[in-house]
């Protein structure tokens, strides 16, 4: 075995001191990466099939010539005061192959339903002409166990435009669900800077841990792609470690997950499983980019390693960056407004790409002023820490800028009255995406506080025996933690909600619309999550810098 | 710089009796019996391994013994808890370690007046005292710069600044000189001891080096985790 391997992943089974809460908080970090992403890929592809069972129903594609049959959907029906699919359907010529979950065709007068109908099917007081239904629709047929939904044979449909249908098997996607996939595939977009950046924190966390080592071998005498190969081992191996966990924490979590109400009501656990080709995807796309991430942050390693060895201080961030937000401006007044959408996607990309570059800089900022004028230990050490390293504070923060810009416009300018089922989709997808970003930016604040907590476990040490309590130095990293995403993050959501408002012409006051509610609720709810997450280094703290 | 000592009565300010400390079945202290006066510098030497730094965090309150007694200033100190030892530390007695250990991230000055914001003090009052601190020690002018851009010998001096700036009884010294040049190390050492004992305050110093021990009034040897010699030194 090549001796750096062998030494790489000797370092993976005993870290040593303070390493093996790195290597955790990396394989924790890197485990709801795996889990997140299995679960974008096999919901997508579940969402494809839930389609593909209901896309029948929908289908406006055949012609008179060869067509099997006539459909038409009822609407504004209830069951008990829930929306009750109603799908008349006229045969026109015999057919092997009945729409996907029934035995057959149904003939005239044949009504066929779905469980959940069929258990209130005295609601229905007998208005499809039948005792009792033909039959029950099964899940192959259903887009949900609790789909409330009736197939009606009718021996003619009266139409001006009749819906004819060239086969009964149709993967034709369903209206609904079609916007639902594009809203996932915007989802996804948008999670995975979130995302990426998590997989880089939490490889820096070990990579952190491993900078004095590494540098130490650098200096010894070990040749660059060495040093760079012993940390892509390790990496690799707790990528993958990581990976499977997440892996098994997903499958644990499905039977919660299939509780989501997404696109017509809860999920069949097989829709949102992950297929056989999702689960190798994840094992070798999160290792991958965990060693890519690790070895992007050992950059400094292999080109200063004296500067680590040394700590020597890092450089400013330079006031030159605000610059480069005159590019935005410039280039929207050279393209001009007149395609609306084009100039709105650059505003909003240059948006979210001025605040990547002004971030570090506003951290900084936010830093010095907090040290210069705290009266107290605890934010004159918060203070100066983000003013030292603001990139590195504003590491898990920057993955909250465009997602959280992006979530705070959508929520608010969500239009329609809210009992629409799209629009109810659109709130309960926001929901969801705003969810998966607060616990991407929560987990990106622990790993980086775990790693804050190992870099300062040394200097720690000796505060408390000079007799600074534990607490101040904690509570000075909690607040070193929490201060970005609190001076920056949230800035960016609200930013994204008042532009949401600004062009929707204040709908969330004139239509009484629900999205300002739950967009400040989930903000809430992820901030707390955020500070929580900001703690994480406290344990790990407290040991390393123990008597 | 040089200092001059005060003509201050000679009190026993700090004193161990019957010290005993183990770490599972090793004995780390096997009976040690120790005092300080105030205005006296004293050394602790022996091989590697054998409890000098373990008696000095013994008397420093950051370990406490598993018996014998510690007393600091007419006070019972070894029976406090973790939380009032802290606050002993933080008041009564100054620290200074090899590698001086200050915050990379805080500038000269913040770093020698953190222990007296966590104290309670303005941050004006607390600055103001640690300039005139750093004044005194001979960086008035690098009161502004972090660490990182400190020489080894300045880093240290900032650790002694911030060791006396609360004004203690007793500085405790591990190896202070121990990551220094000779020269550097000689200047360091008599900057500590002078300015420590000017102000009548006692200085525990555990060293390998004979030349830091020939500055101490008296030299105080650890063999096996007990006193094999107590001596006067050169001074």
């Amino acid at each position: 075995m090549n001796p750096m391997t062998d030494l790489g992943l000797r370092f993976v089974r005993r870290p040593g001191p303070g390493g093996r809460a790195a290597n955790l908080a990396a394989l924790g970090a890197t485990a709801i990466v795996a889990l997140l992403l299995t679960f974008l890929i096999a919901g997508s592809l579940g969402l494809a099939q839930r389609s593909d069972r209901v896309g029948w129903r929908s289908t406006d594609e055949g012609t008179a010539d060869g067509a099997v049959g006539i459909l038409k959907e009822v609407r504004g029906k209830q069951l008990n005061g829930d929306p009750l699919t109603v799908i008349q359907l006229q045969s026109l010529k015999p057919s092997n192959q009945p729409p996907p979950g029934l035995d057959h065709v149904p003939a005239p007068g044949e009504v066929f339903v779905s469980p959940e109908v069929a258990k209130q099917w005295s609601g229905l007081k007998g208005e499809y002409g039948v005792d009792k239904p033909t039959g029950v629709i099964t899940d192959k047929g259903l887009a949900s166990p609790e789909e409330l939904v009736v197939v009606q044979g009718v021996a003619k449909i009266d139409s001006n435009y009749p819906n004819y249908v060239g086969s009964w098997v149709n993967d034709t996607k369903d209206d609904r669900v079609y916007a639902l996939l594009i809203a996932v595939a915007f989802g996804i977009i948008l999670v995975l800077f979130p995302l990426l950046s998590l997989v880089g924190q939490a490889a820096g966390v070990a990579a952190k841990r491993r900078e004095h080592r590494l540098a130490a071998l650098r200096l010894a005498g070990s040749t660059r792609a060495q040093v760079l190969w012993l940390s892509s081992v390790e990496q690799a191996v707790l990528g993958f470690a990581g990976a499977v966990v997440g892996l098994i924490g997903y499958v644990v979590l499905t039977p919660l997950i299939a509780l989501i109400p997404l696109g017509g009501g809860r999920w069949y656990v097989s829709d949102i499983t992950p297929n056989w080709w999702t689960v190798p995807l994840v094992l070798v796309a999160v290792p991958v980019l965990s060693v890519i991430s690790a070895l992007i942050g050992l950059g400094r390693v292999s080109i200063t390693p004296l500067g680590v060895v040394r700590g020597q201080t890092r450089k400013a961030t330079s006031a030159f960056r605000l610059v480069l937000l005159l590019i935005g401006p410039i280039m929207l007044a050279t393209l001009g407004m007149g395609a609306a959408i084009v100039p709105l996607l650059i505003a909003i990309g240059f948006g979210a790409l001025a605040v990547r570059i002004i971030g570090p800089w506003a951290v900084q900022m936010i830093g010095k002023i907090m040290a210069n004028t705290s009266n107290g230990p605890v934010p004159l050490l918060a203070g100066r820490r983000l003013a030292d390293d603001p990139k590195g504070a504003f590491r898990p923060v920057a993955a909250l800028v465009l997602s959280g810009f992006v979530t705070g416009f959508i929520s608010v300018f969500i239009p329609g009255g809210d009992s629409d089922p799209t629009t109810q989709d659109m709130r309960i997808g926001v929901a969801l995406l705003l969810g998966l970003v607060f616990l991407t930016v929560a987990a990106s604040t622990a790993a980086g506080a775990v790693g804050t907590a190992l870099d300062q476990a040394k200097p720690a040490k000796a505060l408390r025996r000079a007799g600074v309590p534990l607490s101040v130095i904690e509570r000075s990293a909690r607040l070193a933690a929490v201060t970005p995403v609190l001076g920056v993050g949230l800035p960016v959501v609200g930013f994204g909600a008042l532009c949401g408002l600004a062009l929707s012409g204040g709908q969330v006051f004139t239509q009484g619309n629900t999205g300002i509610l739950l967009l400040i609720g989930q903000v809430v709810v992820g901030l707390v999550l955020v500070a929580v997450a900001g703690t994480a280094g406290s344990p790990v703290l407290r040991k390393a810098s123990a008597n | 710089m040089s200092f001059q000592s005060p003509q201050l009565a000679p009190q026993v300010v700090l004193s161990g009796h019957g010290l005993v400390k183990y770490y599972g079945n090793v004995v780390g202290l096997a009976g040690v019996d120790v005092g300080v006066r105030s205005g006296e510098a004293l050394a602790v030497m022996g091989p590697s391994g054998n409890g000098k730094t373990t008696l000095l965090h013994v008397l420093a309150g950051i370990l406490t013994p598993d018996q014998g007694e510690v007393w600091l200033g007419g006070e019972r100190v070894d029976n406090l808890n973790d939380a009032a030892r802290t606050v002993l530390r933080r008041r009564r007695l100054g620290f200074v370690f090899q590698d001086n250990q200050l915050l990379a991230e805080l500038p000269a000055d913040e770093n020698v007046a953190l222990p007296l914001m966590v104290d309670g003090l303005s941050r004006r009052d607390a600055i103001g005292r640690a300039r005139n601190m750093l004044a005194q020690v001979g960086l008035a002018q690098e009161a502004g710069r972090r660490p990182g851009e400190l020489s080894g010998g300045q880093a240290q001096r900032v650790a002694i600044a911030r060791a006396l700036v609360g004004e203690p009884q007793v500085v405790f010294a591990d190896e202070p000189t121990g990551a220094l040049d000779a020269a550097t190390g000689s200047q360091v050492i008599d900057l500590l001891i002078g300015a420590a004992t000017y102000r009548g305050a006692a200085v525990v110093v555990v060293t390998h080096d004979n030349s830091v021990a020939a500055r101490c009034h008296r030299v105080l040897t650890i063999v096996d985790g007990r006193v094999s010699e107590s001596m006067g030194a050169a001074r």
